[in-house]
């Protein structure tokens, strides 16, 4: 479903991603790990198209910049993407319409399971750090997309939405969808993932299946840390 | 050396040292005060016959309408926020240290006072058409600067000494509030009993009203009022410094000694403006109104790119007033107040200065925050579609913004329907204009430094007025074309469309390939 291939990123002279080739396919959850700045907020930027860069990324076969490739992606930022002058429901109703797809109530689902629905009349700025960051989820859901990709989902989230979300990436997997989280949270991971990619000054520095059996002998969080503070062998 | 020394030191050191770590908020530094000693120095011609001035006692009423204003509008503020005097670093690190309450509100007292200073240098480039007006000296320009630090300091001193002593009583707050508004309402009506009581001449009664006795003893705005129109020979100088300087003991004594823990007031003030600060980091912020009034909600149409049109539809309806954003409908009362003192200059002059006061406000359309967000990357239409959709919210607001100020402003300037409606004309294809150049700059130079971007900001805009300005002046002056002021307006918004239009068909791609960096 996503291809990376040979991506490079500079910011001005600043090197941020450097030659990052990976896939996610159908059904697959692949996690972004890494330490602040190590660059996967920039390399999610780039799949969601926001971005300049250098070499190629295709989504369901498509160039990640065209309408075709854009229809199946989802972008869940850091930062919650909210319009100060909308009610919630006004934003599920502004995407399904900017999208195409006609109202089928799913979107009034969404607003339901993340426990937003006795709020679909407040506006945007009236909401709290957390709700924004449920309300961003439910825009980036609504229209049913086949690639999801997150950055730093669980910052800001409480304990219910947190669950709740978790719940939603298996279900997503389970629906063939496929997932990219990006989190410098070794915690939030659990055991749901499929592949993790830790990342260091913006190149990948290891790469772990989930396989249990690996899993026994070197934890994902022993991984992480003999990659990012030199404590034993990658 | 004590913490606060410091700290203040310190601050200013730093300040300093990242002027010359980042070169182009150097060159913003260098251009702003090379417009300054410019500004200055080409008024420095020899001054003709002093009949040739306007009155001296309009520029007082001018000068005592903004002391008022400020000091008001940071009043009114103490109501609901308190006065910004502390950041929010300062709260976390000066509140909770063994530092004396007083010592720390002294520290924020000096902080402010130089904020202000630098805030109020603006004034300065008001200084040439003040002196080619109203023969203004250099040292009469020094005091209207300092009357106008003294009203922000002494407005932001009352708003924090209000908030402190009223946050916890509603009942408080609201007789207070009913005070000054009533206070208001007599200058108001003091105000139109001077326009109405000269018909041969209203502006000068307005004018006399507006210095007299009854407005000069409003607090803080009026008795700076007094203390300049007497430095212009207009009364006595103590009076209004003396009422100034026994309020701002008295507001030092209130805070001081009624052990009033205002660290809590503050706080709630200071983690308010860090917010803002954020969120106008992030573009997130919308200067809209406190209080929004929802309506009718939905979009009820709008499919694919054209629901970013029937959304900005919504958002404008509640964002502002008449679907103009408070600071518009500011710019817009600054214009026609201008056009009062501008009579006999004609339109020109004021249309000029209201294409000036739209650079300021032009970024505040509907696109320009779009950009902020990701939805009008991530939508799956195509760029032109998606940038057209949003720019179609431009032609109501832009009609809005140019009937509130040109309608008024004509009527008093006596133009006729026709050279009406060309006003409005032009004012709007500014507008679009305007428009595509901001889409310009953030196509190219969308991660650029704040600076960087405000320099060129200006830059590409006055570039792009010049075709207009240009063929205008060729065919009104060199060729002689009828009509004067009014047709070269109607060329000018007439050649400003193509330019306009050629620019954002250059731009049509560019969700495609600009850098989305919040």
């Amino acid at each position: 479903m996503l291809t990376l291939n040979h991506v490079t990123k500079y910011y001005g002279k600043n090197l941020a991603n450097d030659d990052i080739s990976f896939q996610v396919d159908s059904g697959q959850i692949a996690i972004l790990l890494g330490p602040n700045g190590a660059g996967k907020s920039t390399i999610i930027k780039c799949i969601a198209g926001l971005l300049r860069f250098q070499g190629e990324i295709s989504i369901g076969g498509y160039g990640n910049k065209t309408t075709e490739a854009k229809r199946l992606l989802a972008y869940i930022p850091e930062t919650p993407a909210v319009y100060d002058m909308l009610t919630v429901a006004e934003h599920l109703e502004f995407v399904r319409r900017a999208y195409r797809i006609e109202d089928d109530g799913y979107g009034e689902a969404l607003l339901e399971r993340f426990e937003l629905s006795d709020k679909k009349d407040k506006l945007g700025r009236d909401l709290s750090k957390g709700m924004q960051q449920k309300l961003s989820i439910c825009c980036g859901l609504v229209h049913r997309p086949k690639l999801l990709i997150f950055d730093e989902p669980m910052v800001g989230l409480d304990p219910h939405a947190i669950k709740e979300l978790k719940t939603l990436f298996r279900e997503q997997k389970d629906q063939g969808a496929a997932l990219l989280i990006s989190t410098h949270m070794i915690d939030s991971v659990e055991d749901y993932w499929d592949v993790t990619h830790i990342m260091v000054q913006g190149r990948f520095a290891a790469t772990q299946y989930n396989h249990p059996e690996e899993l026994k002998t070197r934890s994902l969080e022993d991984l992480f840390f003999a990659v990012t503070e030199g404590g034993g062998q990658p | 050396m004590s913490s606060l020394v410091y700290l203040t030191l310190t601050r200013l050191k730093n300040n300093i040292r990242d002027l010359f770590h980042k070169p182009s908020r150097l060159i913003y530094v260098v251009v702003l005060a090379a417009l300054l000693i410019v500004s200055l120095w080409g008024s420095r011609q020899p001054l003709p016959l002093s009949e040739s001035y306007r009155d001296l006692t309009e520029l007082a009423a001018m000068a005592t309408a903004l002391f008022l204003f400020i000091f008001l509008y940071a009043v009114w503020n103490g109501f609901s926020k308190g006065g910004a005097v502390f950041s929010l670093s300062d709260v976390n690190l000066i509140f909770p240290a063994p530092i004396h309450r007083n010592r720390a509100l002294f520290y924020g007292l000096f902080r402010q006072i130089s904020v202000t200073l630098l805030v109020g240098l603006v004034l300065f480039y008001q200084y040439s058409w003040l002196h080619n007006l109203y023969g203004l000296s250099l040292g009469t320009m020094a005091l209207i600067f300092l009357c106008y630090v003294a009203a922000v300091f002494l407005g932001q001193v009352t708003a924090m000494t209000i908030y402190t002593f009223t946050s916890s009583s509603e009942r408080a707050q609201r007789t207070l509030k009913a005070v000054v508004v009533f206070l208001l309402l007599l200058i108001v009506l003091w105000l139109g009993r001077g326009f109405l009581s000269s018909p041969e001449n209203r502006l000068a009664g307005l004018v006399g009203a507006a210095v007299s006795l009854p407005v000069q003893l409003f607090p803080v705005g009026g008795w700076l009022g007094w203390t300049f129109s007497s430095c212009l020979g207009l009364g006595p100088w103590w009076p209004g410094l003396l009422l100034c300087l026994v309020w701002f003991l008295g507001l030092i004594f209130l805070l001081t000694h009624f052990d009033r823990d205002w660290y809590e007031d503050v706080l709630r003030t200071a983690e308010l403006a860090q917010s803002a600060i954020a969120a106008k980091k992030e573009g997130t912020m919308e200067a809209a109104p406190t209080k929004v009034r929802v309506g009718a909600t939905g979009l009820k149409s709008g499919w694919g790119a054209s629901a970013f049109y029937y959304k900005h539809k919504i958002e404008n309806r509640r964002g502002g007033y008449f679907l103009l954003p408070p600071l518009t409908l500011i710019f817009a009362a600054v214009l026609i107040a201008y056009s009062l003192f501008m009579r006999e200059t004609g339109i020109l002059t004021v249309f000029a200065f209201s294409v000036y006061l739209q650079l300021f406000t032009a970024g505040q359309s509907r696109i320009n925050r779009e950009l902020y967000k990701p939805f009008l990357y991530l939508v799956p239409e195509s760029s032109f579609s998606k940038l057209l959709h949003c720019l179609r919210e431009l032609a109501p607001s832009a009609l809005a913004e140019a009937v509130v100020v040109f309608v008024p402003v004509g009527l008093i300037l006596g133009l006729g329907p026709l050279s009406i409606l060309v006003c409005l004309f032009a004012r709007m294809t500014y507008a679009l204009l305007f428009q595509s150049g901001n889409l310009l700059l953030e196509r190219f130079w969308s991660g650029a430094s704040k600076v960087l971007i405000m320099l060129l900001y200006f830059l590409i805009l006055i570039l792009l007025t010049l075709p207009g300005i240009l063929i205008a002046i060729f065919l009104t002056v060199f060729l002689s074309l009828p009509g004067g002021a009014t047709t070269g307006l109607l060329v000018a918004g007439i050649v400003n469309i193509p330019v306009a239009l050629l620019l954002l068909y250059l731009l049509r791609n560019m969700l495609q390939y600009a850098e989305y960096t919040r």
